[in-house]
């Protein structure tokens, strides 16, 4: 058996560092990825960083921004450190080595964003997720963490009422190791793959997640589910923000630029959740393009701006649309991108599971409450992965060793052992399939009741079929039939929770948008939703939101 | 915008193999009915939920940013997930899929990237502190839209491996750091906040910069235009200007400049002696004697060209037009 004092599972920006604060606090740091960590999904974010660093910007403005965003169901508290601490968190990442785009006078450019009162994302080119990657992991190549590359997270072993550590396998041999250890920190990002129509990488499955709640981590606000307007028709691949930030404009196929009925202020550059729904209404209401979709124009920016600002939009549009953004515009249609629910967590990364952390897209603080803003989720990836790494170190030092026995291990092995065995039965991609489909057609952007409840039935009906999923593949080095069948599981159990606190959740409010229930319930649910896991599925409860200055405000843009 | 397609018949011709079990490397056949622009990694992913769940590949964002797909498309260093079905039926007929070259392979088109990583970590990849000049304290460093211009498009690169892949000197030459490898070192090289400049050219003047065949396969390779092989040719310039010829690399190149500057042509013998040494040219001296057998004319001294002054203009020239050293 293996041990660490502290396991990092999942090795984009969040779990890189988080391992890098336990590693500099001195403590022996695994880091556990079923990808190699420069392949992580945080590499895949394009637009930037929020940090209130110019002259007419400020903190208290970033605070209002974000507390805004949210729809009032944010941490205000939390946001407020979030804040604080973004332009610090830009400095050590610059100073860390990541390169940024720069102004005329060397400094950060900045560019605007969706619900920013300034412009406040800091940029490299619109590959920031990248460059902060290769930023970090350079970083993290100075200090000693043992990497476990290309591991597959089985599940978190909790018992005596803490964590002891995990159990996971090594993809190269399909070998089943336990690692104790006295602190596990989940940062294995989304499960955006719930949903067919996704920005997200098919790496992101929610594996930490899924397996915090298995091993009794409350999940908070998974009902929030955003949409980015802007991703590619037919892939789904992100169109940033940044574009429209850069002056890129939404248009109908009447030529209008419609956002002006949706957010007469700041047109394009509304939150997402608003030009989400007014993307999808344009199309209901047949003002959409043939096909159902909405064109993104950057024409009017000039190639010279558009190649170099937007550079792999450019490539994207190119090669996975057909569309050449500097002569054509881009077709665009919303798609499912973030999750603003996670494992439920303090401004410390804690859980309720003592020894057990979470940070990143992983996590829910809550700073995004019911819809992120853009430039915000890179900042919280570095901000809390930080802090659950300092808040694991102190832990651990106080803390006896793990005890992970070896029936730990053996219950499963035996699982593990059993599936991979079943060579008759559903496949995991028809499973799979079958739940993005119905989680596309009815837990989207606006929820109807019956849809939703269709929905629950569907996927309960697949999580009973997912008992009798086969692995046809029997070969031991890097069977992804094998790893697709054990995401799957994961996959179901988080959809079944989005469900089941969609249905519960009467009221509309950020990117939750009920049509039997179209306007914000403050008096009844100005809370978060807590999700705890028992044998006939999740148990709701609901916690209070934390305020500090800001009253909940009807949300104008 | 693609328009509404015809589906069309794509043959895939696919390696597999699994070194755990024996046997031999061996090529499946199979077939799909996909529009001319779905992407390679689509069909591969097809294949495995609808012919052959059996088939393992390596694949994460499907959008040309995590690096994971890089394998060969018909003999060619590729990016699955952006590499079109269409155009390879057209010109090949089918689609052979390869696992990369230069990596032994795991199963099917996975293939194990620890010598590359190894070799990326061998660059010490990372700010190494420069004592004189500190991190400003409570701010960012200071650095003009030229200085960033200067990492060229080095920070495009996602490690996907495929210039290592089609890189014959990394076949040749275990000490070949590779093309990723040394971009990956250029671009600490011109970064203003790294304290270990001279440091980091004087350790690849002798840890095989010179290696690079100059073939620039890895560039043609590269989805991200990183352009490799050029990034190589500037670490050579620099490290040149820096440290003067320290090991047979640069002192060839500088005295293959030298030569042409002095009579517009190459001076066989005396690069012989400037790249070897008197004591390496002797060593060699074997050689030597068997070329001049075969190549009398060596040993004449050559003429200086006609409008020698002319080449020299653009020597002077092109000093003047030179970078301002590090």
């Amino acid at each position: 058996m293996l041990r660490h004092d502290i396991v990092v599972v999942g090795a984009g920006l969040a779990g890189q560092r988080a391992a890098l604060a336990a590693a500099e606090a001195g403590h022996d740091v695994a880091l556990v990825s079923k990808l190699h960590p420069l392949r992580s999904h945080s590499g895949a974010a394009q637009g930037g960083i929020n940090a209130a660093i110019g002259a007419e910007d400020s903190v208290e403005t970033h605070i209002y921004d974000t507390v805004k965003g949210a729809d009032y169901l944010g941490d205000q508290d939390a946001i407020e450190f979030f804040c604080q601490q973004a332009g610090p968190t830009v400095i050590e990442m610059e100073h860390f080595g990541t390169i940024f785009s720069r102004g005329d006078d060397g400094s950060l450019a900045r560019r605007a964003f969706g619900g920013a009162g300034f412009p406040r994302t800091i940029y490299a080119a619109d590959r920031t997720g990248l460059a902060l990657l290769q930023g970090i992991y350079e970083r993290l190549g100075t200090e000693t963490i043992r990497m476990y590359n290309e591991w597959f997270l089985l599940s978190i072993i909790v018992r005596q009422g803490r964590v002891q550590g995990i159990t996971a396998f090594d993809r190269k041999t399909s070998e089943v190791e336990g690692i104790a250890a006295k602190a596990v920190i989940v940062a294995t990002g989304p499960a955006g793959r719930i949903y067919g129509r996704t920005t997200n990488a098919h790496s992101c499955t929610g594996d930490g997640v899924a397996a915090a709640y298995r091993a009794g981590a409350n999940l908070k606000d998974m009902e929030f589910v955003q949409f980015h307007p802007t991703a590619l028709l037919e892939s789904s691949i992100l169109i940033t923000e940044g574009a429209r930030g850069e002056g890129g404009i939404l248009t109908n196929a009447q030529g209008e630029r419609f956002m002006a009925r949706y957010a007469p202020h700041v047109l394009d550059l509304a939150s997402r959740d608003v030009v989400s729904r007014a993307i999808v209404t344009e199309v209901r209401e047949g003002r959409g393009f043939p096909g159902g979709y909405v064109n993104l124009e950057l024409m009017h920016l000039g190639r010279e701006k558009i190649e170099s600002r937007l550079q792999e939009i450019c490539d994207f549009s190119r090669s996975f649309a057909g569309v050449d953004p500097v002569t054509e515009p881009i077709p665009v249609y919303p798609a499912q991108h973030y999750m603003m629910g996670g494992v439920g967590t303090n401004m410390r990364g804690e859980t309720n599971v003592p020894g057990l952390y979470a940070a990143g897209e992983a996590a829910c603080v809550s700073i995004h409450g019911a819809n992120r803003l853009g430039g915000n989720s890179l900042l919280e990836t570095l901000v809390f992965g930080k802090q659950a790494g300092v808040a694991a170190a102190t832990y651990v030092s106080g803390t006896p060793e793990p005890t992970l026995l070896p029936a730990d291990v053996e219950r499963e092995v035996t699982r593990f052992r059993a599936l991979w065995d079943r060579k008759e039965g559903e496949s995991p991609s028809a499973l799979r399939t079958e739940l993005q489909k119905t989680m596309d057609q009815f837990v989207g952007i606006y929820r109807d009741p019956d849809e939703l409840f269709r929905a629950l039935r569907q996927v309960r009906a697949l999580q009973e079929r997912y008992r009798n999923v086969r692995v046809a593949d029997s070969a031991t080095a890097y069977n992804i039939d094998l790893s697709d069948a054990i995401e799957v599981g994961f996959l179901l159990d988080l959809a079944e929770v989005i469900v089941v606190g969609a249905i519960a959740r009467t009221e509309s409010r950020g990117a939750h948008t009920r049509v039997d229930f179209p306007a914000r319930d403050d008096k009844n649910w100005m809370k978060h939703t807590i999700a705890r896991w028992t044998p006939g599925g999740p148990e709701l409860s609901y916690s209070p939101v934390a305020y500090t200055r800001w009253e909940p405000k009807e949300r104008v843009y | 915008m693609f328009a509404a397609e015809k589906l069309i018949t794509v043959p895939f011709d696919v390696y597999r193999y699994d070194p755990a079990r024996g046997g031999e490397p061996r090529y499946q056949h199979y077939e799909l009915q996909l529009a001319p622009h779905t992407p390679v990694l689509t069909g591969l992913l097809r294949i495995r939920d609808e012919l052959d769940p059996t088939l393992t590949l390596r694949y994460s964002c499907r959008s040309a940013i995590c690096g994971s797909c890089a394998m060969l498309v018909n003999s060619k260093s590729r990016l699955v997930c952006r590499t079109p079905v269409g155009p390879e039926v057209a010109e090949h007929g089918r689609i052979v899929v390869d696992p990369m070259r230069n990596q032994p392979v795991v199963r099917d088109l996975v293939v194990d990237q620890t010598p590359f990583w190894d070799r990326y970590e061998q660059m010490e990849p990372h700010l190494i502190p420069d004592p004189q000049r500190p991190m400003p304290e409570g701010r960012t460093t200071l650095m003009t839209p030229a200085q960033v211009d200067r990492f060229k498009d080095t920070p495009r690169c996602i490690a996907c491996a495929a210039c290592y892949s089609a890189c014959p000197a990394v076949e040749a030459d275990p000490e070949f750091p590779g093309p990723m490898a040394l971009a990956k070192l250029y671009r600490f090289v011109v970064d203003p906040r790294d304290g270990g400049h001279q440091a980091r050219l004087r350790k690849i003047q002798t840890s095989g910069l010179w290696l690079c065949l100059r073939c620039h396969l890895c560039t043609e390779a590269c989805p991200k235009e990183v352009r490799p092989s050029e990034r190589i040719r500037d670490l050579k310039e620099l490290a040149v200007r820096a440290q003067g010829g320290t090991e047979p690399g640069s002192r060839h190149a500088i005295g293959f400049l030298k030569n042409i500057e002095e009579g517009g042509t190459l001076n066989e013998m005396k690069l012989v002696r400037q790249t070897s040494g008197l004591i390496g040219t002797a060593k060699a001296a074997g050689q030597g004697i068997r070329l001049v057998r075969k190549k009398p004319e060596m040993l004449k001294r050559p003429k200086t060209i006609e409008g020698i002054d002319e080449v020299r203009k653009l020597y002077r020239a092109l000093e003047k037009d030179e970078e301002v050293p590090l």
